[in-house]
């Protein structure tokens, strides 16, 4: 079981990193068009090439038009995503300093006590984004450039937060099981932020 | 919100003291060891539920769009872009190129092999905006010469743990970008203003190196010169990076595209370089979008946590009113601005950089913004800025928790931390001259700036 909740949240963020990473290719791609098109806007380019610059403009070369909607709605799918994977190594940033000191069976209570507290928190996000998305289905608001609807960005981010929400379930349980038996069940991996 | 907010029958003074008894309580769940991102988020529902009188409707209705918002912006986009840049970069093979030439340059000298890997590691946090990355992936190339020619272990570890925090000094710098969200500064102003500080923290760490070989000679061995020529093709081979990071720091501020462009440019430009070196296979690729997945959560909890936090101090008034405490005291502004650097020092030796920043920076920032240092406020919000950038980044090399240090030491299993804990002193000093430097010459950070 544990196994496949694993697997379930690197796939999560694979696919957000999949995301992101078509994401880079479209704005790069975006922002080639565009320098291109000044270019050939450019009086220069336009005496030596003429038509074939006029030719060129016509087949559509300038800004991939939406992409700043597409990097809103995919970066927060992508960050969504890339949760399950850091509730399963608890990778989450904190200050261990002043717990030194606490015997290795409270210090396991201790991060199960914060664990459930976590899932919790996650788990109640995830309700009210599921709120916030019945919001734009109802009132059927749509993007300014590609005219699809809001909700979909919402249920992007829905879907991989209630992964989110099952993979910090589950590591909650696995935690307060490590606290009973005091075994170690899941990675264990602490790193500061964005450092 | 603030009509609804001034339709409440509350004092201002009961906010504020919720707002410094909230700040209390986070202090207390984060010492006990809460995730700072869990602390703040439920420090700031707790303050909006009790700001608005116990009702919880609109905390409720504020949760409905404002994750969504947080992880959608276009600013903050920049983050994960950056942080798969630096996953990118590590598999470049430009750590090594860039070792090869520093090296070429410098090793001969006393100290040099120390001395390279600092330059390795400067030119590597051009095209990588984190330090443990840069420290980890520069100790991976160097750390093993640095063995070869002779050099003891506490200095070498030490050396490597310090050259890692350029990451973040020398732009592109995550760090920074949260600075100036937070701050709403323009970032392109504030890539530009870390670059001489950036390169003066690579100048003082070789001066620091000199020093510490001429008082520790057996700390240190000799290799002989490399000729002229090789230098000059070991430099050659570094283009890709001069390349990559010319065109994201020079576009971003030449106006050709914004930031958040300008992240994916060199996310791409390092994925290529990275791709045509033939580093990048589909399992280093997949082990590269997991690192960059588990910071990316880490950093967005935190800084979610803090959007609903300072949400609820910026109502409760307590930024406004520590401002005015501060200017009521009349204490000389200089003064007030070097207790605020002390205590990130201190701060930063238990708690890491980004949550420091996120948790302080919205209090410490109206408190400097209202005092008068001769400059105008744009100047002096990207000087403070600046300041702030290097003292947290001081906390990643200073014990117990300094992130750095651990990395490095961890690669040499035969060095004792205590070694590396003497030897980093040395590094720390430099920090502070270079602080207090700064501090003293606000020209140096914005001469490169605009009038």
């Amino acid at each position: 079981m544990t196994r496949i909740v694993i697997l379930i949240a690197q796939g999560a963020a694979v696919l957000g990193g999949l995301v992101l990473t078509l994401l880079i290719a479209l704005t790069t791609l975006s922002i080639i068009g565009r320098s291109l098109n000044d270019l050939l806007h450019g009086d220069l380019v336009q005496s030596m090439l003429g038509a074939g610059a006029a030719w060129l403009l016509a087949l559509g070369i300038g800004e991939i038009n939406g992409t700043y909607e597409l990097l809103e709605a995919g970066v927060a799918f992508a960050i969504f995503a890339a949760f399950p994977i850091c509730q399963i190594y608890g990778a989450h940033a904190t200050v261990d300093v002043f717990t030194t000191g606490l015997s290795p069976r409270t210090l396991r209570g201790l991060r199960a006590f914060w664990e459930v507290i976590l899932s919790v928190t996650i788990i109640f996000i995830t309700w009210r984004l599921f709120e916030g998305m019945q919001r734009f289905i109802g009132n059927g608001q749509t993007t300014l450039f590609l005219q699809f609807p809001v909700w979909w960005s919402y249920a992007a981010s829905f879907a991989a937060a209630t992964v989110a929400s099952f993979t910090a379930a589950y590591c909650a349980a696995l935690r307060v099981a490590e606290a009973l038996t005091g075994r170690d069940l899941l990675p264990v991996e602490n790193s500061g932020a964005g450092s | 919100m603030s009509t609804l907010l001034d339709m409440l029958p509350f004092a201002d003074m009961s906010r504020l003291t919720l707002g410094f008894w909230s700040f209390a309580v986070l202090l207390g769940l984060i010492f006990a060891r809460a995730p700072i991102g869990l602390a703040m988020l439920l420090c700031g529902f707790g303050g909006w539920y009790f700001a608005m009188n116990g009702n919880a409707t609109p905390l409720l209705a504020k949760l409905k769009s404002e994750t969504y918002t947080t992880f959608s912006s276009y600013s903050l986009s920049i983050i994960p872009m950056f942080l798969l840049m630096g996953q990118f970069a590590t598999l470049s093979g430009m750590s090594s190129a860039l070792f090869r030439a520093a090296e070429s340059f410098l090793g001969h000298r006393r100290g040099g092999v120390a001395m390279a890997s600092v330059g390795a590691c400067a030119g590597f946090g051009a095209i990588c905006g984190s330090s443990l990355a840069t420290a980890a992936t520069m100790g991976r190339v160097a750390l093993p010469e640095l063995k070869r020619y002779g050099y003891s272990g506490g200095f070498s570890t030490a050396t490597l743990a310090a050259g890692g925090t350029l990451g973040i000094l020398i732009p592109p710098s995550v760090i920074l970008v949260i600075y100036a969200i937070i701050t709403e500064q323009n970032i392109a102003k504030l890539f530009l203003a870390a670059f001489i500080p950036g390169l003066l923290a690579a100048a003082g760490y070789m001066l620091t190196i000199s020093l510490y070989v001429r008082l520790y000679p057996d700390a240190a061995g000799t290799r002989p010169a490399v000729p002229m020529a090789e230098r000059w093709r070991a430099l050659g081979e570094t283009w890709p990076v001069l390349g990559i990071f010319g065109l994201v720091v020079g576009g971003i501020y030449a106006g050709w595209f914004t930031p958040t462009e300008g992240s994916a440019i060199g996310a791409a430009g390092t994925g290529l370089v990275a791709l045509f070196t033939g580093n990048l296979g589909w399992a280093r690729f997949r082990a590269a979008l997991l690192g960059t997945a588990k910071t990316t959560a880490m950093i967005f909890f935190i800084v979610l946590g803090a959007s609903f936090y300072n949400g609820f101090l910026a109502l409760s008034g307590v930024p406004q009113f520590l401002a005015d405490f501060v200017l009521s005291q009349g204490l000389s502004p200089w003064t007030v601005l070097i207790l605020i650097l002390c205590f990130y020092l201190i701060f930063g030796c238990v708690m890491d950089s980004l949550s420091m920043i996120l948790l302080t920076v919205p209090i410490f920032f109206p408190v400097i913004s209202a005092m008068d240092f001769g400059m105008s406020a744009e100047h002096v919000a990207i000087w403070f800025g600046i300041l702030v950038l290097i003292v947290v980044e001081v906390g990643l090399i200073t014990p117990p928790v300094g992130l750095n240090l651990f990395i490095i030491n961890a690669m040499d299993p035969k060095t004792p931390i205590s070694e590396t804990y003497k030897a980093v002193l040395f590094f720390v000093g430099s920090d502070i001259a270079r602080v207090a430097l700064l501090v003293a010459f606000p020209a140096i950070t914005l001469f490169l700036l605009p009038t």
